[in-house]
This record gives C-alpha cells, sequence and structure tokens, in this order.
C-alpha cells in the first residue's frame, strides 16, 4: 500500500530579495511568468488534505513576495492544514504579519544568517540583517509559534553561541540550527561553506550543553551535516514516503533537489489529480520502497531507518542516482566524500569567491 | 509541576480531529497522534484551568480510578510536554 504523505512543502515562488550563497533552491528557477494562481493552490492543499497531509509549508524563494500570501494561508487553514510560514522577513510589515496570523498562520520561520550585522549581509548578498531583528521584535508578541532558523558553516560556525544568545534574547520558541547541505547554490560555494571537523565536534558539544541549560524555555533543533556522518538521513523521510515538493510552476518532486535527477519527468498539479501523481507517477515510484536498492543498501539492517539516503546526493556526488547515498560510511563512493573533507581539513583550504543566488528572470 | 499549576498549549500548538486520522496535536515541523485520554486533558488545557481542576474533571467524567494515580499520570503527561515546549505553564 502506498504510504500516506505528511507535509507538502509548497514553493510559492522562486523569486527573493536576498541571494544567499547556500540557497537550497535548485539552479534552474521557476520563471514569475509560470507561478501557479492562488486559486491552483487552494485546490492543491485541498487535495493534499484529502491525502492524508497534516502541515503545509509556504517557502520558496520568498513567499512573501507573493501579493496574494494572505489568500495562500487561509486556503491552508480552510484545508485543515497545519499552516507554517518559512521567510527571510523581508516584504513582512507588521500590518501584512498580522494579516497572515488572523488569516490563520499557525508557525513562521524566520531565517538568519548569522548574529553580526556584516557577515550575515555579505552570506544573504543584500542589507536584510537589521530589518529581521526589527521584525523577530514584533513576531515574539504575536499569538504563532516562532522558531528561528539559523543556517551554519565555516564561515560563521565560530559565533554559534552567539547565535544561540541572540535567539534565546528575541524569545523565540524554537532554534532551528541548520548545517548546510550541499545541493543547488550550497553546492557551487561547497569549498567556502564546508566546516572543518573540528568545528563540528566543537559545535556538536556546545549545542548538547546549551539543549539542556535551555529545556523547556527554548527547543533546539541541529542539523548535521551529511558530509561528516557515519551513515545517510533518511531524506525527505523516504522517497515518496512522508513528503512532497510542489515548485511554483506546479510541478510535484519527491524532494526539493529532485529536478537534478535527469531521467526523471514531474507530472504538474494543474494538469493531473494529486493522488494519482503521489501514487502513480513514475518520479514517486522511481526510489519508493526497496526494490531499486543496490548493495549494500538491500542487506542492511538500517535501510528501514535511512530509506538508502539521499538520492540526489548519489547523483551529484557519485553521479548515479541509483548509488548508495555517498555519505554513508559503507558506500563504495564514500571516498569521493572523503576526499572533499581531506581537502577542507587540510592546511590552507582554499577560499575562493562566493557565488550568489540569482533571481529567476 | 503541582496541582495549581495552570498548563496550556504553547502558541502555534492545536488539537484537531481528523475523520479518517483520529485526534492529533499539530506543533511546528511536526504531529503526535493521540490516544486514551490525551486529547481530554490536551482541551482542557486552556490556560484556565489550574492541574487539580483537570484531574478533577477527568475523575467526574470517568470515574477514573485512584485520584492520586490519575494526578500523577496526567502531570508527568505533562511534564513530557513541558520539556517541548508544547504545554507552557502560566
Amino acid at each position: 500500500m502506498t504510504p500516506r504523505p505528511q507535509a507538502l512543502i509548497a514553493e510559492v515562488t522562486h523569486r527573493c530579495p536576498l541571494h544567499c550563497v547556500y540557497c537550497s533552491n535548485p539552479l534552474a528557477m521557476q520563471p514569475r511568468g509560470d507561478e501557479i494562481p492562488g486559486e491552483a493552490w487552494a485546490r492543491i492543499f485541498r487535495e493534499a488534505a484529502e491525502l492524508g497531509v497534516l502541515h503545509v509549508h509556504l517557502t520558496g524563494g520568498e513567499p512573501c513576495a507573493r501579493q496574494d500570501l494572505g489568500e495562500l494561508v487561509a486556503a491552508g487553514r480552510a484545508a485543515n492544514l497545519y499552516t507554517n510560514l518559512i521567510t527571510s522577513g523581508i516584504g513582512l510589515s507588521e500590518q501584512r504579519l498580522d494579516a497572515l496570523i488572523d488569516a490563520g498562520l499557525d508557525h513562521l520561520q524566520l531565517s538568519f544568517q548569522d548574529s553580526e550585522e556584516e557577515p550575515a549581509n555579505e552570506f544573504a548578498g543584500t542589507r536584510a540583517h537589521a530589518r529581521k531583528l526589527a521584525l523577530a521584535e514584533v513576531v515574539r508578541g504575536r499569538r504563532v509559534a516562532f522558531t528561528l532558523n539559523a543556517v551554519v558553516h565555516r564561515q560563521n560556525i565560530a559565533r554559534l553561541e552567539s547565535i544561540i544568545a541572540m535567539a534565546e534574547r528575541l524569545g523565540v520558541d524554537r532554534l532551528e540550527i541548520a548545517n548546510v547541505q550541499y545541493y543547488g547554490w550550497a553546492l557551487e560555494n561547497r569549498e567556502r561553506l564546508m566546516p572543518t571537523r573540528r568545528q563540528m565536534a566543537d559545535s556538536v558539544a556546545l549545542v548538547e550543553a546549551h539543549r539542556q541549560r535551555l529545556k523547556g524555555r527554548m527547543r533546539i533543533d541541529f542539523v548535521p551535516p551529511d558530509y561528516y556522518a557515519r551513515y545517510p538521513k533518511a531524506c525527505m523521510g523516504g522517497w515518496g514516503r512522508a513528503l512532497m515538493v510542489i515548485d511554483p510552476a506546479g510541478r510535484v518532486l519527491p524532494c526539493h533537489a529532485a529536478g537534478v535527477i535527469p531521467d526523471l519527468t514531474f507530472e504538474n498539479a494543474q494538469a493531473r489529480p494529486l493522488r494519482w501523481i503521489w501514487e502513480e507517477s513514475a518520479a514517486f515510484q522511481r526510489f519508493r520502497g526497496e526494490d531499486w536498492m543496490p548493495e549494500p543498501c538491500r542487506g542492511c539492517d538500517r535501510r528501514h531507518e535511512d530509506f538508502g539516503g539521499c538520492r540526489c546526493q548519489a547523483f551529484l556526488v557519485a553521479g548515479n542516482a541509483s548509488a548508495t547515498d555517498p555519505v554513508c560510511s559503507l558506500a563504495p563512493d564514500r571516498k569521493l566524500v572523503d576526499a572533499v573533507i581531506e581537502q577542507i581539513n587540510s592546511a590552507g583550504a582554499h577560499e575562493p569567491g562566493w557565488v550568489y543566488r540569482i533571481d529567476p528572470v | 509541576m503541582t496541582p495549581d499549576s495552570v498548563p496550556r498549549l504553547a502558541r502555534g500548538c492545536r488539537l484537531s480531529e481528523d475523520p479518517s486520522q483520529g485526534w492529533v496535536l499539530l506543533i511546528p515541523e511536526g504531529i503526535l497522534r493521540l490516544s486514551g485520554p490525551g486529547p481530554r486533558i490536551l482541551q482542557r488545557c486552556d490556560g484556565s484551568r489550574t492541574l487539580g481542576d483537570i484531574v478533577r474533571e477527568l475523575g467526574e467524567e470517568f470515574a477514573a480510578g485512584d485520584p492520586a494515580r490519575v494526578e500523577a499520570d496526567t502531570a508527568a503527561f505533562l511534564e513530557r510536554l513541558c520539556e517541548r515546549r508544547i504545554i507552557v505553564l502560566e
């Protein structure tokens, strides 16, 4: 039987006023002219709820770039979905925030690039940090769950303690410390972003100490970087198993990054029923379950936990989407990941210039 | 947590009853499927009732055995949710 999806990640636009050097959007973005209208999203949300989806994550690009964001939030709630907004905060005035909360917004996740203004603006490619701080002061007094999302990497992980202090000061309910993962624009900047082994060990210990200290006051979730892991993550909770991503043009993907896999065709939710796409379409069937797995995954007990890891990473690192995730210590291609790590940890690691995310046309 | 504590669901955490999925607690980045007395406890965590009130109401509704046991079980359930910042105390 086909599993029921739990969450829908709705990339409602790829437009964004920020140019973050680790943006997880694909290099090939959907232009504004191809964005599907609000009515189409409302219908998709209803179809998703009927399929069993409970959460909708409104993301982008910057979702606030859409003038009809309030209607999208209302449509999510009308479909009885838990509605989360993932935002840079740029384009979100106090009045607009209140309108979104009135429309039923449950959770707001505000991204920060650093605790210090100058590097934060450097990583974002624009002067956004002070505006985020001002918005956070407003959000803290509102009846909406408030998460601060901080993306960490080699250039800012030394300030992890001051990032945690910033989250405390801003009174957030939850802090998500997400190490950069190497897809999309982040892969372009991997040499300059990847933390060292020493930084990793220090940050894990630091987070654990603060997690204990803040228990019951602020929840801390920590996303470690795949490359330093011993076993792969359960990417997307398993291919076609728990999550789906719909891009601004209505294409339904099993993962944000799945567009990089060359031989997959993604159906459009405007042309086909969402249930059919989830249950029957070739892209969702391709790596669902275990039939596709090579050795050593096929005979590995961990396959029920990690579902074979990440297919996009297998393609990006090993050139084969059906390979065992190369971050796995048991993978035949682990040496490719080790070579990257060795280079980063060697004395005088190269610091190339940034490749900034560009906006879709 | 004491009998005078006033628990309520944290902002952005809400109960939902779905015809096909039963009672679920929707929280940031997750869901908790509820069974047994869970939904009835959480429905009363509205910031107006003390733990003592909640335990008394559960007892009245279900004649639920030893009151000390009901209070201990309810407090343990809510304390676990407090640690995850799903329940906050007024």
